[in-house]
């Protein structure tokens, strides 16, 4: 059983990269399958949406009903010189018009109102999805490509919904209505019409899967191109001070040059729809025309009956043409919805499993059992660790770059699950833990701290439930309270202190204490500190040392730390190298180990 | 100096043009393609025209008996070939075309973007770059592709129609045109209030895209503060916001077709009862009756799309005007002239650097010899990481000069200046490249000085265990390598160009203390000239420094020896001090 889910995690690992083919295989590219898994978006309101398509028949009945009005007229009155009948006609026809006005505004009211709900469920489901996805995901996709997709992907969906929608489905209905008419109008007439609209039909179904994929191949390039400006413009710095402007150029040059070419031949094949449908439309008033000429001679139609006719051919072909200018963005956004599905599908390798008792009966807070641990398709980071943590405790995770401390710490705070083994939560599996219990359990200060935009008290409230609406005295209070006051005096506008992404107006150093105030202020039992202080200065780190000396006499901390003396006060210490982690012992021994110890390769 | 004027120039035409360039400017390269696409519109548009007068002829013909069918056949076939090819080839030359300016575009601002200054990057933000790189992009390539076209063929269509129609019957005609103004009228209106709209689109699409980026890049941290939730919320409120705005941007546009096909059916009603009464009169012909019915048809669809297309335009001179604020943007000043090989003597003349009310640095001055080693110490936001970027040329000070062998940073040519002076910065930044184009990012460097610089960085065993060595390409952000491993990279690349001057900005922070003397030995052994100005937090490596600055606040505390700073400055002392505890541990090797 164990075994079993081990392997599965594997496989999971690898499936998060989604610009791979592997996990594509071939999906069903047919326009119904697709309306099919867009169909629940679009069913939120199922009240309005029938309202829609009632008045999308209604407002498609009498349009149809228009022409055979005056066809009518034509007819019994004009060629007969009834002026009278003109009139009265001609007041019918009005109330026509006028119902069609309402229900035109009615439709397209409506039908645009489930739209917008539709595209506001798939943003939705979508973001909702990426927030239950690990960070594994985040590791394996390249952030311009996924805000690509997450952007632009849902644009393009956007404008088919919210622009085209509401004329595809009235197009249709009219069709079918102007196709039926037509039939039963002069049935032999309505299939000389018709027989282009089956051509062109056929073209299509036969083309379509053909066009979606040059457009998936345009948006894939779209994602790499905005991949690649994401990455040249964050390290701007470094093609500046190494002679390299020509890097973001050549670069650039080349995924433009890849972008242009796949949207040109996108193009190319976008836009074949609109002569041939035009050219369908043409030949069928070309038939009818001869055909019906040829019928009234033999007596079998009317003049009138001719000229309504040909106007329901254009009621037929127009809206096809429509459908035509209609379906290149339709194939585009089709293609933006399989990449949308393709994160959609994905689910989140970080199970969680019923238990209940304690599967091992120790007091530890924290233990790893037989733990190994690789990243997808990389080789062991981790093997066979078994080693535990006591309450109240504090531990230093030592060894040279690249050794595992970060992995370990990782596993520790359930950013991974181990590949194989078991990481002990106060004696139950870690995967038993809701993510709310385990993270208000575990504090874990990252290597690279990440701020988000707003104000600095945003950011050391960031995710604490407990203290989400306090306002700046409050905090400020807060903040005394926990002992942090002089760290917080560090920031000229102190809580007010303006914070932007990826903004310099901050230094590192100064972000790692806001990350170190943010994890504190959660009072967590275990606090883990990877490098957290790194680029701290040491009289500050100083400050930090006397906060963690008060936070609760229960709570256990880990530190990962090069710089000695930040780790001189750890209860013990722990080796980690080449995938092992051993205990130093002593302080005297654990440096020992990292000035003589050998690294193995 | 000499960059200065065209600018100038620019601003006043601006300023004469007031609401900015317009979009149609960008057409200028193009006016060929531009003109054959034209051509084919007009062509394809003016054959549309003739099918249902070919109709209406065919059947007045036919009730006065002189109809040819064959001819009728002939002349219908032609249009409808000719009208399939104009129309492929339009396609053809409307993709081109549109996608030849988007690239051309791109190409135009990519270049733009690698000539500007580090700052003015910092300023005007990533993201929006890349926001104007693919929207804006994206809405141009619109205008191009379609707007173009649609116009004109819409124009050829409305006068056409509007011709024929009066040659019919002017009165009838008369009529049946009276729509245009009016629809032209009910456009007006709701576009006007549509504009606003469009307007806060922007503003929700721009929180959108913040919230979504925010928590990609953010991911690590959400996960760790289980702050999924909170991050949801954020966004259902945008999303929530998106689509009030994109109910009331749909409120009024459900209104508007509808008037159209309204006004449209009332000619058609005018059609059938005036020229009822003219063709029972005997003033009109049935033929001509039917035409005018199918042309009221075709005025319709083309006023639509006038209206919609004038809506594309606004919207793509909006982004147009943002790639041209992109393009207008002062390039770096024209570097100096000087190539002369730096020997190592840096001066700093007092320096005050200003971040709108913020100090960064204030009159900040020390000298460095060539050959000799000098730390910069302090506090967490002392100014430390912005000093470096001035001695490198990466950030222009608010006041004071840099001077390298006496001679003005601004002096140099700037290309000749960053071969000799490199920096390893704090953070990492890796490309999605091998490992061989991560460090050899210069590309200069030699395989002989590639080689020398892994080894002084003690990468050498570590892409010794890589399957692929040194071919191992990085994933973005270097989320496959530890935070060591990321900054050693960062040296190599420093020291692969064979610097003369080193900075290094808190390079041993994510280093252990064994690699790290290792590699401290290793640059003085292998670039024994070298000049090396290191930002740290770690006395005991900096003890024997030739030089020490204090750096506090922005200010320049105390310059010395390790010695002469024990005796002078009480904050290099505390720093000491807080040291102590285990630097018996690091002296010992």
């Amino acid at each position: 059983m164990f075994k079993y889910i081990t392997h599965n995690n594997q496989q999971m690992l690898m499936k998060y990269a989604l610009n791979t083919n592997t996990i594509k295989g071939e999906r069903k590219s047919g326009v119904i399958s697709v309306i099919r898994s867009l169909w629940p978006l679009l069913l939120t309101e199922k009240k309005k949406l029938v309202y829609a398509f009632v008045a999308i028949i209604c407002n498609s009945a009498l349009t149809l009903a228009a022409p055979l009005l005056i066809g009518h007229i034509v007819d019994t009155y004009i060629v007969k010189r009834d002026f009278h009948g003109v009139l009265v006609f001609g007041g019918i026809l009005l109330l026509v018009y006028i119902g069609g006005l309402i229900t035109s505004y009615l439709q397209t009211n409506l039908m645009g109102t489930v739209g917008q709900g539709a595209l506001y469920n798939v943003r939705h489901k979508l973001f909702t999805k990426i927030q239950s996805l690990p960070i594994a995901f985040f590791n394996q996709n390249k952030s311009g490509d996924l805000i690509s997709r997450i952007n632009n992907d849902t644009d393009k969906l956007n404008q088919v919904i919210s622009q085209q929608l509401v004329q595809l489905v009235g197009a249709v209905v009219v069709m079918i209505g102007a196709a039926i008419t037509l039939v039963s109008l002069n049935p032999k007439l309505g299939l000389v019409a018709l027989i282009p609209a089956i051509a062109v039909f056929i073209f299509t179904r036969v083309l379509s899967p053909w066009v979606k994929k040059r457009n998936l191949n345009n948006l894939k390039s779209i994602g790499s191109l905005s991949a690649e400006v994401q990455e040249s413009l964050s390290n701007f710095k470094v093609i500046v001070a190494f002679n390299r402007r020509d890097y973001f150029r050549t670069r650039f040059a080349e995924a433009n040059q890849k972008t242009y070419s796949a949207a040109t031949k996108a193009g190319v094949a976008n836009n074949l729809f609109q002569p041939v449908y035009g050219l369908s439309s043409n030949i069928a008033q070309l038939s009818v025309l001869a055909f019906g000429i040829s019928l009234i001679t033999q007596g079998f139609l009317t003049i009138g009956l001719l000229v309504s006719f040909l106007a329901y051919v254009t009621n037929f072909y127009f809206p096809l043409q429509q459908l035509a200018a209609t379906w290149a963005s339709f194939q585009v956004a089709m293609a933006g919805w399989d990449r949308i599905s393709e994160i959609l599908s994905l689910e989140t390798n970080l199970i969680h499993i019923e238990g209940g008792k304690k599967s091992k009966e120790d007091d530890s807070v924290l233990s790893f059992a037989d733990v190994d641990f690789a990243y997808p398709d990389g080789p062991l980071v981790l093997h066979d660790i078994s080693f535990s943590l006591d309450k109240g405790k504090t531990y230093a995770l030592v060894g040279p770059t690249g050794g595992g401390k970060t992995t370990t710490a990782s596993l520790m705070a359930r950013l991974y699950d181990p590949t194989q083994g078991m990481v002990l939560l106060k004696g139950k599996d870690i995967r038993e833990y809701g993510d709310e219990e385990r993270t208000e359990t575990i504090g874990f200060i990252l290597q690279e701290p990440f701020l988000f935009s707003g104000t600095l008290k945003d950011n050391i409230l960031y995710g604490n439930k407990k203290y989400q609406d306090y306002d700046f005295k409050q905090t400020e209070e807060l903040v005394k309270e926990s002992g942090l006051s002089d760290l917080l005096s560090r920031f000229e506008q102190g809580l007010e202190t303006p914070v932007s992404v990826g903004g310099s107006s901050i230094s590192l150093g100064q972000k790692q204490l806001i990350a170190f105030i943010r994890a504190v202020l959660r009072k967590p039992e275990i606090l883990i500190l990877d490098e957290a202080t790194a680029n701290v200065d040491t009289l500050t780190e100083e400050s930090l040392q006397v906060v963690l000396d008060k936070l609760p006499k229960e709570t256990t901390r880990v530190i990962i730390a090069h710089r000695l003396h930040t780790i001189a006060k750890a209860d013990e210490i722990f080796f980690v190298n080449s995938g092992e982690v051993v205990s130093a012992g002593s302080m005297e021994h654990a440096v020992e180990m990292l000035m003589h110890g050998k690294r193995k390769s | 100096m000499k960059k200065n004027k065209p600018e100038a120039k620019n601003k006043e035409t601006r300023q004469k043009g007031q609401r900015g360039p317009s979009v149609f400017s960008i057409l200028g390269p193009y006016k060929k393609m531009i003109a054959l696409l034209i051509s084919f519109a007009l062509a394809t548009n003016a054959l549309n025209l003739f099918i249902p007068r070919i109709i209406s002829r065919s059947i007045d013909s036919y009730i006065s008996g002189t109809l040819v069918v064959s001819q009728m056949i002939l002349q219908f076939s032609i249009a409808m070939i000719c009208i399939f090819v104009f129309l492929y080839l339009q396609s053809i030359v409307q993709t081109y075309a549109s996608e030849r300016v988007a690239k051309d575009t791109r190409t135009k601002l990519s270049a733009k973007i690698s000539r500007l200054r580090y700052s003015d990057i910092e300023t005007i933000g990533s993201s929006k770059l890349l926001t104007t790189l693919t929207s804006d992009i994206d809405s141009i390539k619109m205008f191009v592709s379609m707007a173009i076209a649609s116009i004109v063929s819409s124009l050829v269509v409305i006068i056409g129609v509007a011709v024929l129609l009066l040659t019919i019957n002017w009165r009838l005609a008369l009529v049946v045109l009276a729509v245009i103004p009016v629809i032209g009228f009910t456009f007006a209106i709701i576009f006007s209030k549509v504009k606003g709209l469009f307007g806060k689109t922007r503003e929700v699409v721009d929180k959108l895209n913040k919230v979504i980026n925010e928590s990609i890049l953010g991911a690590a941290i959400i996960r760790v503060v289980n702050a999924q939730q909170e991050q949801s919320r954020k966004f259902l409120e945008v999303n929530t916001e998106a689509r009030s705005v994109g109910l009331s941007i749909l409120a009024l546009f459900a209104a508007l077709i509808p008037i159209i096909t309204f006004v449209s059916g009332l000619a058609t009603l005018g059609i059938v009862v005036l020229g009822g009464k003219f063709v029972i009169g005997g003033s009109m012909t049935l033929g001509s009756f039917t035409a005018f019915y199918s042309y009221v048809g075709m005025l319709v669809f083309p006023i639509i799309m006038i209206g919609f297309m004038s809506n594309f335009i606004a919207q793509a001179s909006a982004s147009y005007a943002r790639v041209q604020g992109v393009i207008d943007t002062t390039e770096i000043p024209p570097t100096g002239i000087n190539k002369a090989v730096i020997a190592g003597d840096v001066e700093v003349r007092h320096l005050t650097q200003t971040y709108g009310e913020k100090t960064a640095l204030k009159d900040v001055s020390f000298k460095v010899k060539a050959g000799t080693k000098t730390a910069i110490i302090g506090p967490t936001a002392a100014g430390k990481s912005q000093l470096l970027y001035i001695l490198t040329g990466l950030v222009i000070p608010t006041e004071g000069e840099v001077f390298y062998d006496g001679i003005k940073i601004t002096e140099y040519d700037i290309e000749h200046f960053h071969a000799q002076v490199a920096l390893v910065f704090q953070d990492s930044s890796m490309f999605n490249m091998s490992i061989r184009e991560n460090i050899a990012f210069n590309t200069s460097v030699t395989e002989e000085s590639l080689k020398k610089a892994i080894e002084t960085a003690e990468l050498g065993d570590f892409i010794n265990t890589l399957p692929q060595g040194l071919d191992t390409i990085v994933s973005e952000r270097g989320t496959s390598l530890s935070g060591g491993q990321k900054q050693r990279i960062m040296l190599a690349r420093a020291l692969a160009i064979n610097p003369k001057v080193l900075l290094l900005d808190d390079f041993t922070a994510r280093v252990d203390t064994k690699t790290e003397k290792s590699i401290l030995q290793n640059i003085s052994q292998n670039y024994p000239e070298l000049t090396l100005i290191s930002v740290t937090q770690k006395l005991a490596a900096i003890e024997n420094y030739d030089s020490i600055v204090v750096l506090m606040e922005g200010e320049l505390l105390a310059q010395g020896t390790h010695a002469e700073l024990m005796n002078t400055s009480p904050e290099y002392v505390q720093i000491y001090n807080s040291q102590q505890s285990t630097n018996a541990y690091e002296v010992r090797t």
